[in-house]
């Protein structure tokens, strides 16, 4: 009589699934390219930005916002450059194997909890001095052509607007980072055992 | 890489690999994937990991615990970067009555669906240790691969053949 291990075995192999040096080559190289392809991507997109923003301030469109606009931009470079270099580095560990199932499987949610925990450093902080700055000068701004009520209204509604997205930012990583780290405390357990 | 291996002995041990553990890494894929095009992909994942992790091989372990080892973080990344449903642990799963009868799953087909269910199914590591359970694998070398205790091994090992033993046909497995 079968058992189920037996059952296990001589499952039927998967049609094609046949791998040979040379489709891991292929697959080296299409890996290389995609890494490629997203820092072009990544550096293309700070490109845009610094000539848009370079060409704002050479045409004079609003001098008053240049130096914030300049630390928005700043701090979208160290933001791209972050995300980079917390992917690109990870996207295949070198020490995939050194490590026992667990200890990987661990590894791996502390990395992504660490990046969670830490988002407000990276990923919130930076945009702060330009995005505080612009809204300080927006709100001393004062034109002539809108009702004092309504300058306030609209000063208000950009501070609750810029409040509530990078709470809302800031909410969304910790409650990732909250969930990770249950889930560290329960490989926690199991390793304890 | 001081430890590692040249380039042409990375060929040689990812051929020697494929070709002995071939078949089970097939297995451990159909386990980890239920979609045929994902699960052919974390196949060939599974491969091109093994080859480039076989550039820092120098024989800290056994080319089947390294091979294991490999294919099961390839398959655990996979899940972690991938929101996946609601994974339980053994205990719950425990708790949960058996789907159909264990004769109408005698057949190798259903008892194949259902299997690769249940570790679907099951967090890590507990889907890890029924796999390579179901691979014939001692305790020990679960341990290895897993980094569990051989307690904990032996925990979960007993509470899989009971729940195998719910699922299928009793006294069709050891």
């Amino acid at each position: 009589m079968t058992d189920i291990k037996t059952v296990w075995k001589n499952q039927p192999m998967e049609e094609n699934s046949m791998i040979t040096l040379s489709d891991i080559r292929v697959r080296a190289d299409r890996f290389q390219f995609r890494i490629r392809l997203r820092n072009g991507a990544l550096y293309l997109y700070s490109l845009a930005n610094i000539a848009l923003t370079l060409w704002l301030i050479s045409r004079g469109v609003s001098p008053r916002y240049t130096a914030p606009g300049l630390l928005l931009l700043a701090a979208h470079l160290f933001v791209i450059w972050q995300l980079w270099w917390r992917t690109s580095a990870r996207a295949l560990p070198d020490d995939l194997v050194a490590r026992a199932a667990l200890d990987y499987h661990r590894q791996e949610l502390e990395r992504q909890r660490g990046a969670m925990a830490g988002a407000w450093l990276w990923y919130i902080l930076p945009f702060m001095p330009g995005l505080l700055w612009e809204l300080w000068l927006r709100a001393t701004l004062h034109p002539a052509n809108v009702p004092p009520v309504a300058d306030r209204a609209l000063v208000l509604f950009l501070i609750l607007s810029a409040l509530f997205f990078w709470t809302s930012v800031w909410l969304a990583f910790s409650w990732a980072a909250a969930r990770l780290e249950v889930r560290i405390e329960r490989l926690n357990v199991l390793k304890a055992e | 890489m001081g430890q590692g291996v040249a380039a042409g002995r990375q060929d040689d041990l990812y051929l020697k690999a494929s070709a002995e553990f071939g078949p089970a890494l097939d297995r451990l894929a159909r386990a980890y994937e239920a979609d045929p095009s994902q699960r052919l992909d974390l196949l060939q994942d599974i491969h091109f990991a093994l080859w480039r992790s076989f550039s820092g091989f120098a024989e800290q372990c056994s080319l089947r615990t390294w091979v294991y080892r490999v294919a099961h973080n390839v398959g655990i990344s996979r899940r972690v970067r991938r929101r996946r449903p609601q994974l339980i642990s053994l205990e719950e799963m425990d708790q949960l009555p058996a789907e159909g009868t264990p004769e109408e799953n005698v057949h190798s087909i259903q008892a194949l669906a259902r299997l690769h269910a249940l570790i679907r199914a099951l967090k890590p590591p507990d889907g890890q240790v029924m796999l390579l359970y179901l691979e014939d694998m001692d305790a020990g070398a679960i341990g290895e691969i897993t980094g569990l205790s051989a307690r904990a091994v032996a925990t979960r090992i007993h509470r899989i053949k009971a729940l195998l033993a719910r699922n299928f046909r009793r006294g069709e497995f050891p």
